[in-house]
């Protein structure tokens, strides 16, 4: 087993390393090939047009597309991904700025989503076909279909122009610093908690789909009848039998919701004023900040492959015979 | 039972969550200013965007500081670092006496080698700073680099000579830039200026010390005591508070979470000026919109750079007639609410004494506009609604770049507008960076765009007839007149005589409409009634800032 498991790791690894690989080139490519370039804020009625010529040669960018392209993947070897254009400082050290905020708001959206939904579910399927039921699922239909930006700017609208009870952006008080221990966490709960609910609520009527139908379509199979029949309680029927079965469609899509989430959630940062990788990737774009849109893409599609890993690794841990077709 | 619980508990939740609000105390000296995007460096070398240069600013002081005069309609030099400097008779040097009680931040001395230290490496070609190759009145090398020896005469540590070119007409602009710390800077390797750890913690010379910089969430000055600009009375703390959404930046500016917010919609005023917290203020004549008439063919420019009269735009009667054919005014009044001026040249108006008042405004007349169309040739032969002149229909398409819901309803209009004259415009909205290559590469008939005005007037960087090195000559402007006024006012000292020239470039510009000068927009201030400005000029919005206060 071991020995297949460890196999299986190593192809998936390469393939991975090939897949992002592939990705970065392929941004390589289309970044230089598309209109606009990086040389552009030099342009100025203040400025010297020598000034653009100096840029563009010390950025590389008047060579010929596959001399940049070859020091580019030299570099990558070497771990440097160059310097931010705009930012004047490691890309690596770019993105690690706006990835920590979303490592921690993604987690803790994706937490949200899980737990709400799976209550949702549980609940729902223990009164189906009643009131909470059926008002459950029609509510996560509505709330699916609204967009993220009508839905941030409504709460905005209610909690914090109609009530006062939450601030309408930002991450942290101006008087931050000056919290205790304890302010401080109240203060990020605080500012995150309507991000949170506009990150969150699609994802929470999507689970919970998910998670309602398949508990049902577990509960109606012949052997939970059979379990039911022999006089095995509830909870051991749910911990033992349905919950493994249920969760492994969840696991799936939960596992690329998680890599979305980690790429960054522009909307909602750009409403909230986040500072997350979703502005992040965006503003690098716009700015033809070449070196940053590789390392965003990069870092996405870093956490996307390990986001779908690890909901492969808890559906082989709920299923053991899914081992080699998961890791392949 | 459990759902009573879960909504007891959610309850009881929301409301200590709200008890998290921090406390705000009755009064505080600190002044918020929301932004829309954060600053990438402090370092005035590499400050290129707006809200980075007005930062630097704020924290760099230079030896001049530039006050606007509303009635001269110009810029007014008075002290700052220098006490006073002295022109040599010839114009060839310039002496500057400098304070001697500035002190850096980190309280090292302030001294003439600051200054001598900051234009060489302004002018390193290895820097790359924003104003290298504009030292042209200065002693440089082949690499426009400024010879130091040549140039600087350090007589004292608070007094420096600057010498000039033979031949140059150097003026108070060309040596006044914020001045960095020598002995921060001279740590590094010049190629490494840009990314130097100093940029993002700066050690100033002003009355402002970066207190905290929370990337793309806040950027907090405290008041540097020891500056011989401090005044206990003024503002103790600004806050910029970077908000790239403009509701999310107006929701705050209404809630009292920011204090000042520059600009609003002319569609937001209304509101905003009946709310008791809030005052209106404009600063007027920096950015005008404009129709931009490519004046010659862009084929063939782009395929082999040959240089013929555009089949559409290509004179000057017809350019004419199609500002007549625009009514700039309805935008004005309709969407603008006002907050502007039809412009006539790209003089802009707030340059009072050098505007040629004389000029005809091209104001909305749709037969003049086919009057002159039709002694041209253009008419509708085949009555399909569209003139014609040989066979070519008048047909073309207007690109504007997307996102700016006025340039949308500008463009709109004017397609009805030409229209109403027989000309048949598509629209079509393209991403700035990809509109922005277009302009360069001149490839498009007719565009929409707008232009920033720096001060003082700058004309050559716009109209000069050398297409290959006049970058922002985008409509392909020519004209050897022009071109000759345009030399001579770099050369021009007396006032009298500028202004002559000035009315002169105007009188041509306008007979010749090498674009639709539309309308002078007003940059909209939304500024909560606590904060005391004492000054907002066209320079900036927020220099000078130093001076406000909050009211108790």
């Amino acid at each position: 087993m071991n020995k297949v498991f460890i196999k299986s790791l190593s192809k998936r690894i390469v393939t991975s390393i090939i897949t992002l690989f592939l990705l970065v080139s392929f941004l390589f490519v289309l970044t230089r090939l598309s209109p606009g370039d990086p040389t552009q804020k030099y342009l100025s009625a203040e400025f010297s047009p020598e000034l653009k010529e100096k840029v563009t040669a010390s950025f590389k960018l008047d060579q010929p597309i596959f001399n940049q392209y070859i020091n580019f993947v030299a570099n990558i070897f070497k771990g440097n991904f160059g310097i931010s254009y705009g930012y004047r400082q490691p890309v690596l050290s770019v993105v690690w700025q706006f990835l920590s905020f979303t490592l921690v708001f993604a987690t803790l959206s994706f937490l949200l989503q899980i737990i709400v939904s799976s209550f949702l579910a549980f609940k729902s399927i223990r009164n189906k076909g009643k009131l909470f039921d059926r008002s459950v699922l029609n509510i996560s239909l509505i709330v699916y279909a609204i967009p993220a930006f009508v839905l941030g700017l409504s709460l905005i609208y209610i909690f914090s122009i109609q009530l006062d009870l939450f601030p309408s952006s930002g991450l942290r008080s101006l008087d931050f610093e000056s919290n205790s221990f304890f302010g401080k966490i109240g203060d990020y709960i605080y500012h995150l908690s309507l991000p949170l609910i506009t990150l969150s609520l699609a994802g929470i009527a999507l689970f919970y789909k998910y998670l309602r139908e398949s508990l049902e379509d577990v509960y109606q199979q012949n052997f939970i009848l059979n379990l039911k029949a022999s006089g095995y309680d509830q909870s051991t029927i749910l911990k033992k039998h349905v919950l493994p079965n249920a969760v492994r469609p969840l696991l799936s899509i939960a596992g690329i919701e998680l890599g979305i989430l980690l790429g960054g959630a522009l909307i909602t940062e750009v409403i909230f004023s986040l500072p997350g990788m979703g502005r992040l990737m965006m503003d690098s774009i716009f700015a033809r900040d070449y070196p940053l849109v590789i390392g965003c893409a990069l870092t996405a599609g870093v956490l996307m492959i390990a986001s779908n890993f690890l909901a492969d690794m808890i559906k082989m841990k709920l299923d053991k015979r899914l081992i080699k077709g998961l890791i392949n | 039972m459990n759902n009573r619980i879960i909504v007891i508990l959610s309850f009881i939740f929301i409301l200590l969550l709200s008890a998290c609000k921090s406390e705000q105390p009755e009064y505080n000296n600190r002044i918020v200013i929301g932004i829309p995007a954060d600053v990438k460096t402090f370092n005035p070398l590499f400050a290129l965007s707006v809200n980075e240069g007005a930062i630097s600013e704020l924290i760099f002081l230079s030896l001049i500081d530039f006050r606007w005069n509303d009635e001269l309609g110009e810029v007014e030099a008075f002290p700052s670092l220098a006490e006073s400097w002295d022109w040599a008779e010839d114009k060839s040097s310039i002496t500057f006496k400098l304070r001697s009680d500035v002190l850096w931040s980190d309280s090292t001395s302030f001294t003439a080698a600051d200054v001598v230290f900051s234009l060489d490496v302004y002018s390193d070609p290895e820097v790359q700073s924003r104003l290298y190759g504009i030292f042209e009145d200065f002693y440089t090398d082949e690499q426009n680099h400024i010879n130091v020896e040549k140039t600087f005469i350090i007589k004292s540590d608070y007094e420096l000579q600057i010498n000039f070119k033979p031949g140059s007409s150097p003026d108070l602009f060309d040596v006044v830039h914020p001045v960095i710390p020598k002995h921060i800077y001279e740590k590094y390797e010049r190629k490494d200026l840009g990314t130097a750890e100093a940029n993002f913690s700066p050690v100033s010379n002003s009355p402002f010390i970066l207190k905290k910089w929370d990337r793309n969430q806040t950027i907090t000055f405290g008041v540097n005591k020891k500056s011989f600009l401090y005044d206990e009375n003024s503002v103790d703390e600004l806050v910029f508070k970077i908000i790239p959404d403009y509701t999310s930046r107006l929701t705050q500016l209404k809630m009292n979470e920011i204090d000042f917010m520059e600009l609003i919609s002319a569609e937001d005023v209304l509101e905003l000026s009946e709310m008791e917290n809030m005052i209106i203020k404009t600063i007027e004549g920096r950015e005008y919109d404009y129709i931009g008439w490519n004046n010659i063919d862009p084929e063939l420019f782009s395929t082999s750079g040959g240089v013929t009269p555009n089949k559409f735009f290509g004179e000057s009667e017809i350019r004419i007639a199609l500002t007549y054919a625009i009514n700039r005014k309805e935008i004005l009044e309709e969407y603008l609410y006002n907050y502007g001026t039809l412009a006539t040249t790209p003089v802009s108006p707030i340059f009072t004494y050098f505007v040629n008042p004389e000029l005809e405004k091209y104001n909305y007349d749709p037969d003049k506009a086919r009057s002159i169309l039709s002694k041209h040739g253009w008419s509708d032969s085949n009555n399909d609604g569209v003139i014609d002149k040989n066979g070519t229909e008048f047909k073309f398409t207007l690109t504007y770049p997307g996102g700016n819901p006025l340039r949308s309803y500008a463009s709109t209009l004017l397609k009805n507008n030409l229209k109403f004259v027989g000309i048949d415009v598509s629209l079509e909205t393209m991403e700035m960076g990809t509109f922005i290559e277009k302009l360069l590469s001149k490839s498009m008939d007719a565009w929409m765009a707008a232009w920033y005005i720096p001060i003082p007037i700058e004309l050559k960087a716009f109209w000069y007839s050398d297409l290959y090195n006049t970058q922002m000559n985008f409509v392909s402007y020519q004209n050897s007149a022009a071109d000759k006024i345009m030399n001579d006012l770099l050369k021009e000292q007396s006032r009298e005589s500028k202004r002559k020239l000035y009315f002169e470039f105007q009188k041509i510009i306008h007979e010749d409409q090498p674009m639709t000068f539309m309308y002078w927009k007003s940059n909209i201030i939304g500024i909560n009634k606590r904060v005391v400005q004492k000054t907002i000029s066209p320079l900036g919005a927020i220099t000078h800032c130093w001076e406000w206060t909050v009211n108790r």
